[in-house]
């Protein structure tokens, strides 16, 4: 191989790299609380709430979780405009994004609401709590134990995959940036070398603290290597 | 007037008729028993009177005031005055045993943490569980965690405790701790009905057993003469068979 890499350039404009590091992070860990959000109200409507309800968190999930983030943000930033809505290409990914997440994060909640031992939300309502106390109480904190390695995996996934799509809709987080860094001077191996490793830098980061507050908060005996 | 009256009550489990006009009554501070082979409906009658599985004919009388089950209103203030132990204890496995405990009476009703606190460790000395107040469910062996159960029953101030099959779940050597807890229960006067296959225990600690099979209260007398001298055949044949 006859390539002559050059870091150097690469090094001078690193700044770059991490401000969209950080804009990476940024919109993975709100998709992703706000995913969460939305994945429990929708898991709990699918367990709990009455039918046409239930059919309408089943269409959300079927709709988004059919369709690719790359179309629904395209939808948001290129349709919407048409319908006189606009936002900035942040907010579509931003919001893109917590949909998607809150889609698949609803199926992921179902599972941890299906494996609820039934007797303890029995329990919880004979002691008088409101089915919204029994969620708080019982459900959350056992989901939040038992599926906390596949809520862990998803995060990793938002933060990588999902993330990485505002690039196309030119938001300047780490693949956006590199993008853009590389059309100046078509260095594109050595940039991209290099956010690919600031990739797996920041998913270790996240790997590690996820792990610390899923022990600190929930009691799960996870490894961190 | 009887604490607890019931009156000809039917119930379904979920299509299953399961009782078919149950009718007995509790006084004040009286210890009942329901006694019968498995299926016969025992315990679904307790899970009948806290509003867990529906009745569909008969009526519940708490100190003479009948309850609606059909009103959210009227299940909440029977769930406040009777309070069930299960069989597999039930424990929120994600709590410490002081939580399990101060759950309710803080979030139901209210109340200071600090106050219940103080009360939930009072109980749980009581069923000789407060040097484990930190522990987790998990850690706990099943006749240790029936007795946090017993404790947080207790920490909701019931007038009336319904215990299901409380000991059967346990070991043999683990039984006698959580029968002592509730022994110590019946002499403080607390209004009681359990469901129980320990018949040593029925007859000690009961004023009153109520045998039942297949849905239908079959007979009812002091443990003496349910025991020994039980009128019916179908009685004569199950102690027959339990009582060796």
């Amino acid at each position: 191989m006859d390539y002559n890499f050059q870091f150097n350039v690469v090094w001078r404009n690193f700044d770059a790299l991490l401000s969209g590091a950080w804009l990476t992070l940024q919109l993975g860990v709100f998709a992703f609380s706000a995913g969460c959000l939305i994945g429990l109200v929708g898991a709990a409507c699918l367990s709990f709430a009455p039918r046409p309800l239930r059919w309408l968190v089943q269409a959300f999930v079927i709709f988004i979780t059919n369709t690719p983030a790359l179309i629904q943000i395209y939808f948001l930033y290129f349709g919407l405009p048409e319908f006189g809505i606009r936002w900035s290409n942040e907010a579509c990914v931003l919001i893109g994004l917590t949909l998607n997440a809150g889609a698949y994060l609803t199926m992921i909640l179902r599972a941890g609401f299906l494996s609820v031992r039934a007797n303890e939300m029995e329990a919880g309502e004979t002691m008088g709590l409101s089915l919204p106390q029994r969620i708080r109480y019982i459900v959350v904190p056992h989901i939040a134990k038992s599926i906390y390695p596949a809520l862990a995996n998803f995060f990793i996934v938002i933060l990588v995959m999902g993330t990485s799509v505002g690039a196309v809709i030119g938001v300047d987080e780490l693949t956006g940036q590199a993008i853009n860094l590389s059309t100046v001077n078509y260095r594109w191996l050595e940039y991209f070398t290099v956010a690919a490793l600031m990739y797996v830098v920041l998913t270790f980061i996240a790997s590690i603290g996820l792990a610390l507050l899923g022990r600190w908060a929930f009691r799960v005996k996870a490894r961190i290597f | 007037m009887p604490h607890l009256a019931v009156n000809a009550i039917h119930a379904k489990y979920g299509k299953l008729p399961v009782l078919h006009g149950i009718d007995f009554a509790v006084d004040r501070g009286e210890v009942v028993s329901l006694v019968g082979p498995s299926g016969s409906g025992k315990s679904t009658v307790l899970r009948a009177l806290v509003g867990l599985t529906p009745v569909t004919a008969g009526s519940i009388e708490v100190d003479g005031t009948c309850i609606d089950y059909a009103a959210p209103r009227a299940v909440r203030a029977a769930r406040d005055r009777m309070a069930i132990v299960f069989q597999q204890y039930n424990l929120f496995q994600n709590m410490t045993v002081l939580r399990n405990v101060t759950l309710a009476p803080t979030k139901v009703k209210g109340r200071a943490r600090a106050e219940v606190e103080e009360e939930a460790m009072r109980l749980l000395k009581l069923v000789g569980m407060d040097h484990k107040a930190t522990a987790y469910p998990d850690e706990l062996s099943g006749g240790q965690q029936q007795r946090v159960a017993i404790a947080r029953a207790l920490a909701l101030k019931p007038e009336i405790l319904l215990l299901d099959e409380v000991t059967s779940a346990l070991d043999p050597e683990l039984v006698n701790e959580v029968l002592d807890a509730i022994r110590s229960l019946a002499a403080e006067g607390m209004t009681m009905l359990l469901v129980s296959h320990e018949m040593a225990f029925v007859r000690e600690v009961s004023s009153k057993v109520i045998f039942m099979d297949a849905g239908q209260v079959v007979e009812t007398g002091d443990p003496a003469a349910i025991f020994d001298a039980p009128s019916s055949e179908r009685a004569r044949d199950f102690f027959g068979k339990v009582l060796r």
